[in-house]
């Protein structure tokens, strides 16, 4: 089985820092123009 | 109960249901990561695939929802109809930048390579670029009811691509793979990994939701002040 445990890391904390970051971001106001 | 009280209240209850899809959403990790076999050819990259495959149909609901939006805007000439619509388009910009990260992180150790200027990849992107047009051009454009009939052409026109990438598989040699859910026939992949990936599905799609809810409350409230304030302005 090849050894690629990292990249699936790198993409679980990426996806994480997207959506986390999106959700902070709408939850303190966003930009709220329409 | 005033407008701007019951979207104030909207706003409140929506962000409780984004805590809630963040808290499934990390659920999903640890269901993907520890308790979801290993895949014996492409080892534990695959499990990318649990978050990667639920992001892009939400990303494609967003845009279907866009464009089908867009397309009654342009009957109905209601502006809650475009602050809709504008919502499900940032929402969606959103699910496929994570669709843009996730891809090549896992395209590099299967497929060799970052990123391939393949049929499904390359009109992903260009779907991105559409829609951060879209974006842009509603910041540009300070008319409320022309920037409402520019956005809802251009959402109708982003989300025409959509059926297109879905079935670009298909009609294009290509080292995307092919659906695993949506096609014709039964799912091919096993129980467990099955299990996992429709746990994922339902996840995002309540955090979509919870996001757009949340986001449209937001647009109605800021719409609804201004409106308030043009009023006074004018009176």
């Amino acid at each position: 089985m090849p050894d690629n445990g990292g990249f699936a890391v790198a993409a679980y904390i990426a996806a994480a820092v997207i959506y986390l970051g999106y959700a902070i971001y709408l939850v303190r106001g966003g930009r709220a123009k329409g | 109960m005033t407008p701007i009280e019951a979207f104030e209240r909207a706003r409140r209850r929506s962000a409780v249901w984004i805590g809630v899809g963040l808290l499934l959403v990390a659920a999903v990790y640890v269901r993907a990561l520890v308790f979801t076999p290993v895949e014996a050819v492409q080892g534990l990259a695959q499990k990318i695939f649990y978050i990667h495959v639920p992001s892009a149909w939400v990303a494609f609901l967003a845009f279907g929802i866009l464009g089908v939006t867009s397309a009654v805007y342009l009957f109905l000439k209601d502006p809650r109809v475009d602050l809709f619509a504008a919502s499900t388009a940032e929402v969606g910009m959103v699910f496929t930048t994570a669709v843009l990260v996730t891809g090549p992180i896992w395209g590099k150790p299967i497929w060799g390579t970052w990123w391939t200027w393949d049929a499904r990849l390359t009109l992903t992107l260009f779907l991105w670029f559409v829609v951060l047009g879209y974006l842009v051009l509603r910041t540009a454009v300070h008319e409320p009811g022309q920037r409402a009939r520019y956005s809802a052409v251009l959402g109708i026109l982003g989300a025409l691509l959509v059926p297109f990438i879905h079935v670009s598989v298909y009609l294009f040699r290509t080292m995307h793979p092919m659906p695993v859910v949506l096609r014709p026939g039964k799912p091919t992949l096993p129980g467990a990994m099955l299990a996992t990936l429709l746990f994922s599905f339902a996840v995002f799609t309540l955090f979509f939701v919870a996001l757009l809810w949340h986001r449209y409350a937001l647009a109605r409230l800021a719409d609804t002040r201004a409106r308030a304030e043009a009023e006074r302005a004018d009176a």
